[in-house]
């Protein structure tokens, strides 16, 4: 029950009597000046001899990543950056500067819905991944690509990846784009559906910011408000 | 795709010219100078209006269930964002995590599908403690936790407590979920000895109202909303530099030891290298 001190209000509550840690932990950046990433001085180490996506791979799996597999990490989030307007994070972060929030509401915006979609896409490849961690059986079907301007692209990504001379072998079953840039990633070191949703989201904010910001604020008149047209409907749906 | 199917379905709302739709209703014949606060989120989430008298049940949730303490995990994320100095962003973000998580108004959910399975297996023989018993047994057997029961550092939910007796004043406690509710609480108890929490109320209260398992998460994350505005007003207004960065002494690494890259390494070795042979060159060695 709660204690009351003589003005009425309690003076105590289960977290005043219990036994708690008075120091938050930090396990990946040291903190104060001169700051340490997994144990690497960032400013007299990595910014003299690392590129930001090595970096983020370094925040991301503790590591850095290889030569070979770091040339392929910049190949797959340069060919993962794309995210047009037609696509819903791009599209609500365009609302959000229409709306004329302030470039923090809009990044955050644009944030979340990055995640979301890289969430989805992850769940959607769930299986791809088990199989990637554990490729004995066939590769799975549904990631095959279905149109020849996939098959087109992943061709372009195969391109686009050899100079960094990293073997993907994945790439020979003819996957689908997004399944093609997860094997990718994954070839790289990246194991977890968090691993690669971050590194997704990271290598996207730039491009969807870049569309919002292009949009001006309070500009309606010049904006498809019936794309989706929504029709009313009294029933239940 | 053609402009024909670039069309979606809505229940929820249309904007008329001199009045507009909101789940079937006028909004200024109907819901205006009718509905409630909390008779306006009930709709929202449900897509029905609910009565009076489950109305004044959600507002009996949204104050017993009132712990809006800083302190608290996710109220706390609030309190840090907003000491950046902006309200919505620091409530969008408390707010943000709730779906899914361990902690929060979203274990209502879980809870409300654990009793409801447990409400079909007990079939209307809730005053039979052996029947409860063995239904609620065989669900620990398979589960590892049940939803809706514990509650950090304290042993009982002080809450809950509070919102049985609104129910109770109410007459709630007769109607079939929260009867079933209170069977499993004493097998529980008996069991596990661990007593429920203030999100076994409010699914077996939203239970008895006719609100699906699945409606009871979002729901429930409305009625607590307050808490989080309550909580990121307070932090914009003291936008404190505490927050923003702790005192670098509250902080304990714990991480990989210092380490030097191999970039680094190469790139020392090849200084000194260069260095060395300057040197030798200079000197005419």
């Amino acid at each position: 029950m709660t204690e009351s001190n003589a003005s009425g209000h309690p003076s105590s509550g289960p977290l005043e009597s219990g036994n708690f840690p008075d120091k938050l932990l930090a396990r990946v950046v040291t903190p104060g000046r001169q700051p340490r990433l997994h144990g690497y001085d960032v400013e007299a180490d990595l910014a003299q001899h690392y590129s930001p996506s090595e970096v983020a791979y370094l925040a991301i799996t503790g590591e850095l990543p290889e030569p070979d597999a770091a040339a392929a990490l910049d190949a797959a989030l340069v060919f993962a950056s794309p995210v047009s307007v037609a696509c819903a994070p791009t599209h609500a972060a365009v609302l959000s500067q229409l709306c004329g929030a302030n470039s923090g509401a809009t990044l955050g915006v644009a944030a979340i819905a990055l995640a979301e979609q890289a969430k989805s896409l992850l769940y959607e490849h769930e299986e791809l991944l088990t199989w990637l961690n554990a490729p004995a059986a066939p590769f799975p079907s549904q990631f095959q690509s279905m149109k020849t301007e996939d098959r087109d692209a992943v061709e372009r990504l195969v391109s686009a990846l050899r100079p960094s001379r990293l073997v993907v072998p994945t790439l020979s079953h003819e996957p689908a784009p997004d399944a093609a840039v997860i094997a990718v990633l994954h070839a790289c070191g990246l194991r977890s559906s968090r691993q690669i949703e971050a590194l997704l989201v990271w290598t996207r904010l730039p491009v969807v910011l870049a569309e919002a910001f292009a949009e001006t604020e309070a500009n309606f008149k010049n904006y498809p408000i019936n794309l989706p047209h929504y029709e009313y409907q009294e029933a239940a749906l | 795709m053609s402009s024909e199917s670039i069309k979606l379905p809505t229940h929820c709302a249309q904007w008329g010219w001199d009045d507009h739709q909101y789940f079937g209703h006028s909004v200024f014949g109907d819901l205006a100078g009718h509905e409630s606060m909390i008779g306006m989120s009930a709709l929202s989430v449900l897509g029905r209006r609910l009565s009076k008298e489950c109305c004044d049940v959600l507002d009996d949730i949204v104050c017993t269930s009132t712990l809006a303490d800083p302190r608290i995990w996710p109220l706390k994320i609030s309190r840090l964002v907003a000491a950046y100095g902006s309200t919505m962003p620091a409530v969008a973000a408390g707010l943000l995590i709730q779906e899914g998580a361990r902690i929060g108004p979203w274990i209502a959910a879980g809870a409300a599908a654990t009793l409801t399975e447990l409400h079909n297996a007990i079939n209307g023989q809730e005053r039979n403690s052996i029947v409860v018993r063995n239904v609620v047994e065989g669900y620990l057997a398979r589960h590892r936790i049940i939803a809706g029961f514990g509650t950090p550092y304290r042993d009982y939910d002080e809450r809950i407590i509070a919102f049985r007796k609104c129910m109770l004043n109410r007459r709630r406690n007769e109607l079939p979920y929260w009867r079933t509710m209170e069977a499993v609480i004493n097998a529980v108890r008996d069991l596990r000895q661990i007593a429920p929490n203030i999100g076994l109320g409010m699914a077996s209260s939203m239970l008895d109202m006719g609100i699906t398992p699945a409606e009871v998460g979002p729901l429930a994350t409305v009625l607590v909303q307050h808490m989080f505005v309550a909580n990121a007003v307070e932090s914009v207004k003291q936008s404190p530099a505490l927050l923003r960065e702790l005192p670098e002494s509250h902080v304990t690494y714990i991480g990989v030891p210092t380490r030097t890259s191999q970039r680094a390494i190469g790139s020392v070795s090849f200084l000194h290298t260069r260095q060395s042979r300057n040197g030798k060159m200079a000197s005419g060695q």
